[in-house]
Order: C-alpha cells, then structure tokens, then sequence
C-alpha cells in the first residue's frame, strides 16, 4: 500500500508574507494544514536585558523599538509604570496630548494592518491607499516631535515638547477626513467579494479559546469578549471621553478585521473629544535630573494596538532598573496560531497571520 | 449581487487614476522638513562647546565619543567629537543634556552609505570645514 508523509514547509524568516522575521513551520497534508509552529527569536535584541544597564530616561528610547509602529503607545506604558514607581504627578495638558498621540499611533497602526492584510491577499492596490493615509498621521508626529515612528516623545513627566497649534490644526483636519477616508476603505475593498470570502468563517477563534491562550486587544474583542484596558482598568485621562468599545461575534478573520475598522472611527471619536476639551499649562511635571525610584516593584499596562502591553519593573532604589519584563501582547496572540490554522489551506494560513497582527519587534523584543 | 463590490472599487481607482498626485518625484523633488526633525549630522558650534562631555553621557548607545584638551587658561575645549551614525537613535537625549546648547540636528535624512566605516564623523572638523568657506 502507498504511504504517505506529511511535508514540512518553512514559511518565513525572509518570506514576503510573515510580516517580518517570522518563521512557521507548517507541516502540511496535501494542501491542509495539519500543525504549524511559530519559530522566533530572529529579532531579539535583549531589550529587557539592555535596559538594566540604563537609567530609566535612557530606557525609553528602547521602547520605541519594540513595536515600532505604535511607538508612542509604548513610550507611554514605560513611562507610566515609571511615574507609578517614583510618584511623579502628570500634568492635564500632557495627559491629552498623550491621549491624541496615542489614538493617532493606533489609527497608523490599524492602516498598517489593513494594508499589509490586503497585500497578503494579493490585493497591492488597497495596501496602497491604507497607507497613503497613515502618511497623513506620521507627518502629524514628525511636526510635534520631529520622527515618524520611533517617536521619544513620551517621556517621564509629560511629554517633552507642547504641541503647537500647527499639530492641533492639522490633526483636526485629519480627524474631519478620517470619516471620508473609511468610506473610500468601504467601497475600494470591504465590500468586495472576494474579500470577503476569503475571510468570511475562517480560522475561528472562540472566546472559550482566546481566554485559554490569553489574547488580548481587537484579537480577543473579534470573539467577543469585551477587553479593553482603556475600560477596564482606565489610565491617563481615558475615563473622561465618552467611547464604545466594538466587538465581534465569530472570532473569524472578518470580525478580526472589522474591529480594527470600527476602532479607527472610535479613536477619531476620542481625538475629537480631547482637542475639544484640551486645556492649557504646562506640559512636563518637574523630574528631578537625577531619577532614583525607592525600591520597589511596579507593573503597569496599557492598551497598545495589540492589546495589553505591560512593563514589570523591579527598582533597587539606583537611577537603573534591577529588572524589567515587558508583556507583550503580539508574543502571546500568536501562540493561538495552531489552533486558527488547523485543517485550513495553506493560502488562508497567510490571512491568519495577517488578521493576528503580529509584529516581529515586539515578539522577539 | 455578487461582483457589485468589485464594480464600486472599480469606480475608486478610476476617479483617482485622474486625480491630483500623491507621491513626489524624489531625488529631484524633496519634500521640506519639519522644525522639529530629528536627523542627519549633528551641527557642533565648537566656540561655545564646554566639552562636558554630558551628551556622550546622556547618549543610551555610547554613539558619541569627545575628546577634550584643556588649554593654557584651564578652559576645556573638544579637538574630537566623533558621531557614529550607525549606533544613533535620534532620540535627542544628547541635544536635550547639553549645558550650553551647541549641537543640533543638521536634518539630512539621506544618511545611508555603502561602508560602515563612513557612518562616523568628526563634528569637530565639519565645524572647521563651514568656518572656513
Ligand atoms: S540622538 Fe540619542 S543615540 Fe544619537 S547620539 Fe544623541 S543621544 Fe546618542
Ligand atoms: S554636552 Fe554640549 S557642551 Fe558638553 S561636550 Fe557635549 S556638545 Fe559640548
């Protein structure tokens, strides 16, 4: 009797679809997927590592690099656990300038995922148009802190420069624009056909399961289980805006991808609330030059664009961290890639890693 | 009906295919910087240099190296101020921790070049170099 083998394909490090260095081995039975593995470690850099020989203010430049296209999420998350250790009081003025640049950084961040989704289906035109418009939101950085995606410009205290009022008129014109740009999404790609077939009912992660794994962010919200940490466990200044939390259904690529779309119109929404209401002061707390947390622990999250990003940092009570652990979500979403590909084709395969999102620099860290 | 969505996208790329143009024509055309920017080579004035030496402490990568002589009137001046591209974050802690406010940016983005060795630069001798001309 003829036997057969199943047949180990290696997606990745440098395949042009595994967003990054990310290598699957995908063992495969015909055309279907019977396991696949997500190898990483292609970018580690040791960031927890290198952290522990820098004082804190140094650190946070490090943070930029881990998920390097929400940097100013992570700047914040950093510089939020260090404020937590050391007790430092933000001023009103730099809690909405940070909520503006974080609520920008995810929007950029969700075009960047839309826009890799759709050239990963084959769609390069779509790619184009998500990001032409998330050009739109790294000029706005590049006019308050003069980088386009590793940012420092959160910093311990505030921000480290006020926004002008060139920022705030140019992220009201982009927030007016947001509406236009969603309809032209809707009627160039989420109304097309193929695109929704292709995504329509497959790789199912049910909510019972996205708990198991520990998922967080849109990943977890797609299944319906409503978490966010920007409800649930509010910093900054999050409680004072009025926003609605979407969620899915099915737990399949297509709601994977519509709360991301939904997410945009939301945070537009919270832009729009906080330049309202933005008041004027200073923007820095005042920082002693020399900063010496008492010793002691601290973790702190925030809501990233992937979801719950952590630091866990341990003081000594010297101007360096003794430790830091980062959380981080894109790490732990992926581990529910077994499950989401079992039994698919091999093609759906490439729009599981598209919908999970994750990205290289903050898995491997 | 099914190829209705496809239609409307259709429509999309045709009204932009006569629509005004997003991209530049780069080299030729550059777009401007920001005021803000941060890149390029670090523009040392090296009259008003203390040669403190805080910004190569305040830089988290170790890319700065000055070398400092103290002249006849024991006042420090830098003869090397060496950047190392390749290791910078533009993170502008440097500029941040200067006392005396003498460097900044010089915010010229096309920093790529084909050795690793032609990423260091002395700011020092820049600094001569536009004295002179
Ligand atoms: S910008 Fe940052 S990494 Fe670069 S030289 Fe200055 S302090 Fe160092
Ligand atoms: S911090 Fe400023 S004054 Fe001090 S050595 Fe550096 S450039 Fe010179």
């Amino acid at each position: 009797m003829a036997q057969t083998e199943h047949y180990i394909l290696n997606m990745g490090p440098q395949h042009p679809s595994t967003h990054g260095v990310l290598r699957v081995k995908v063992e495969l039975d015909g055309e279907r997927i019977v396991h696949c593995t997500p190898v990483m470690g292609y970018l580690h850099r040791g960031i927890e590592k290198l952290m522990e020989s820098r004082t804190y203010t140094q650190c946070v430049p490090f943070t930029d690099r881990l998920d390097y296209v929400s940097s100013m999420n992570n700047n914040w998350a950093f510089c939020g656990a260090v404020e937590k250790l050391a007790g430092i009081e933000v001023p009103e003025r730099a809690e909405y300038i940070r909520v503006i640049c974080a609520e920008l950084n995810r929007i950029a961040s969700h075009q960047v995922f839309i826009g890799s989704l759709l050239i990963d289906l084959g769609a390069a035109t779509g790619m184009i148009y998500a990001f032409r418009d998330r050009e739109k939101v790294l000029d706005l950085f590049n006019i308050i802190c003069g980088a386009r995606m590793t940012c420092h410009y959160i910093r311990i205290g505030g921000v480290i420069k006020d926004a002008q009022d060139e920022f705030l008129k140019e992220t009201q014109k982009f927030v007016d624009y947001v509406p236009q740009m969603l309809q032209e999404y809707d009627n160039l790609f989420t109304g097309n056909e193929i695109f929704m077939e292709r995504l329509k009912g497959t790789s199912i992660i049910t909510k019972e399961d996205a708990l198991r794994f520990n998922m967080s962010g849109p990943n977890i919200r797609a299944s319906g289980h409503e978490y966010d940490i920007r409800k649930i466990d509010s910093y900054g200044v999050y409680d004072r805006f009025d926003f609605q939390v979407p969620t899915g259904t099915k737990g399949d690529n297509w709601d994977r991808y519509r709360i991301r779309f939904e997410e945009i119109r939301e945070s537009a929404r919270i832009i729009q609330q906080a330049l309202d209401s933005i008041p004027a002061g200073p923007y820095m707390a005042k920082v002693p030059k020399v900063l010496k947390p008492a010793k002691g622990d601290v973790y702190h999250r925030v809501e990233n664009t992937r979801g719950e990003l952590g630091f866990y940092i341990v003081s000594d009570g010297t101007t360096k961290p003794y430790r830091v652990h980062i959380h981080r979500p894109s790490f732990i979403n992926l581990q529910a890639l077994d499950t989401m590909c079992k039994g698919l084709l091999l093609a759906d395969a490439v729009a599981a890693y598209a919908t999970v999102d994750p990205l290289m620099g903050e898995v491997d860290c | 009906m099914w190829g209705k969505g496809l239609i409307e996208g259709m429509r999309v790329t045709w009204k932009h295919f006569w629509g005004k143009k997003e991209t530049v024509y780069y080299p030729e055309e550059k777009l401007p910087m920001t005021e803000r920017f941060r890149g390029g080579h670090l523009v040392l004035d090296e009259k008003k240099c203390i040669g403190c030496k805080l910004c190569a402490m305040g830089c988290p990568n170790a890319a700065i190296e000055v070398t400092v002589e103290v002249d006849e009137n024991k006042k420090r001046h830098p003869v090397k101020y060496v950047h190392d591209l390749g290791r910078c974050l533009y993170c502008d802690l440097c500029i941040e921790a200067c006392p005396s406010k003498c460097i900044s940016w010089d915010k010229n983005y096309e920093a790529a070049s084909y050795f690793k060795e032609d990423m260091k630069y002395d700011a020092v001798a820049e600094c001569r170099g536009r004295e002179k001309q």
